[in-house]
Order: C-alpha cells, then sequence, then structure tokens
C-alpha cells in the first residue's frame, strides 16, 4: 500500500513489492527464466518391473527347453535300450526331436527380438564362429590325415557354440 | 558420422536407458550410437528426430573428409 493515494479498500490496494522503496535493502532482480528445455515427449516412462522372470525369461525358456530335450533323450535312449527289437524303436528314436525343434523355434524367436545392433553383433560372430570352426576342423582333418587319432564329429557342435559365445563376446566388445 | 544424441539426451534430462527403452532398443545400442560407433538405420534415426523433435540432419552430420 502507498502513502500518496491510499486505497479505500485496502484489499484491493495494490501490494507494495519490498524493493519499491528508496531506502529498501531489497534489490529488483529480473524473475528467473523459464527452463528452455521442452518437456520429455513420455513424461513419465513407465516403471521397470525388474522380477527374474521378466528380464531372464528369453534363458529360462531355453534352459527348460534344454532340460526338455534331455529328458527325452535320456528316456528315449533308456527305452531303445530295454527294447532293441520292437517294431516301434524308430518313433521312439526319433522322439527327441520334438523338444529339439522347440529349442530351435525359442532361438529363431529370439533373434528375431533383437534390435539392429545386436542383430549385427550376432551376424558378426556367427561368421566369426563359422570361419573359426571351419579351420579348426579343417587343420584337424589334415593333422588325422598324417596320424592324429580320430575325433567324433559330435565335437564339431559343442566347439562351434563355444566360438559362437567368443564372437558374441569381442563384437559386443567392439561396439561398447 | 558425428552426432548430438548426447547433448539432446541431456536436455531431456534422460538415461540411456530411458532413450532405448522409448526407442524399443537396447541401452548398449543407444551407447554405441552416442559414441558413434554404430550408424542407426533410418527408421531409427527418424524416431530419434521424432523423440527430439529436430529434424535428422540437426541430430547427426557426416563428418569432413
Amino acid at each position: 500500500m502507498t502513502e500518496e493515494n491510499p486505497s479505500p479498500n485496502p484489499a484491493e490496494a495494490p501490494v507494495d513489492p519490498l524493493f519499491t522503496h528508496p531506502a529498501s535493502p531489497f534489490l529488483r532482480t529480473e524473475a528467473p527464466a523459464p527452463v528452455a528445455f521442452p518437456s520429455p515427449p513420455n513424461a513419465a516412462p513407465t516403471p521397470a518391473i525388474y522380477s527374474t522372470w521378466v528380464i531372464y525369461r528369453t534363458q529360462i525358456e531355453f534352459g527348460l527347453a534344454i532340460l526338455a530335450y534331455l529328458m527325452v533323450l535320456v528316456g528315449s535312449v533308456n527305452v531303445l535300450k530295454a527294447n532293441p527289437d520292437a517294431d516301434w524303436r524308430y518313433y521312439v528314436a526319433v522322439l527327441p526331436v520334438a523338444p529339439a525343434g522347440f529349442v530351435i523355434w525359442l532361438f529363431v524367436r529370439a533373434l528375431s527380438r533383437l534390435d539392429e545392433l545386436q542383430r549385427r553383433i550376432q551376424m558378426e560372430a556367427f561368421g566369426f564362429a563359422l570361419g573359426t570352426t571351419a579351420l579348426v576342423t579343417f587343420g584337424y582333418g589334415f593333422l588325422e590325415g598324417v596320424g592324429l587319432p580320430h575325433l567324433n564329429w559330435t565335437y564339431v557342435l559343442p566347439l562351434m557354440a563355444v566360438l559362437w559365445g567368443v564372437g558374441t563376446a569381442i563384437f559386443r566388445w567392439r561396439y561398447r | 558420422m558425428k552426432n548430438h544424441l548426447r547433448v539432446l539426451r541431456a536436455e531431456l534430462a534422460w538415461s540411456q536407458a530411458q532413450l532405448a527403452e522409448h526407442l524399443g532398443v537396447s541401452r548398449q545400442t543407444v551407447n554405441a550410437i552416442e559414441t558413434g560407433k554404430y550408424d542407426p538405420s533410418l527408421p531409427l534415426a527418424f524416431s530419434l528426430a521424432r523423440t527430439f523433435k529436430r529434424q535428422i540432419e540437426e541430430i547427426f552430420e557426416v563428418e569432413a573428409g
């Protein structure tokens, strides 16, 4: 309220800022400028649910499918050992293909869910695994020719899987 | 390619993980784009442009030479 022009109604009188009086210790300052940043397009990001199932779902499903495959495989082998001459032995022998097919389906699904950089990393890792496996198997094949013992063919796939893992680690590190 | 992703992301005060979730990619991919180790695909570049309300040329620029 100013002294020169007292308002009849004190409620309608303009509020006297502290810095209008010459003797006031308060300095007039500019109001802070509004922040120039736009608000995020997605103002409230949805809270992530950090449960084991949500984070490791693919891995858990994959592990369970592998377990199912091993169980069917062992069961099939045991049944075949007990009934080597049965007419239905072909059906039992081919039974583990079903869970193995499920494993492959999960694998392809997991690949299709990767984003573009992860796909590139996997492609490079597969290429690395294929190339190094070719090198190792050819190299050992030549060594077998001059007398090293013959190795079972089933070592090829685990070797490729290990090299795929190594390749994934290498190329993931390169894009870090 | 050079890009101003880190600055734009800082303006929104977003973490890499938040931006990654918004774009539907992994945090590693956002980091690789920011550090210039990976050039995003055209659809992802357009998603980035929409997210930051900029033109693609304002976010990415070809390095001289």
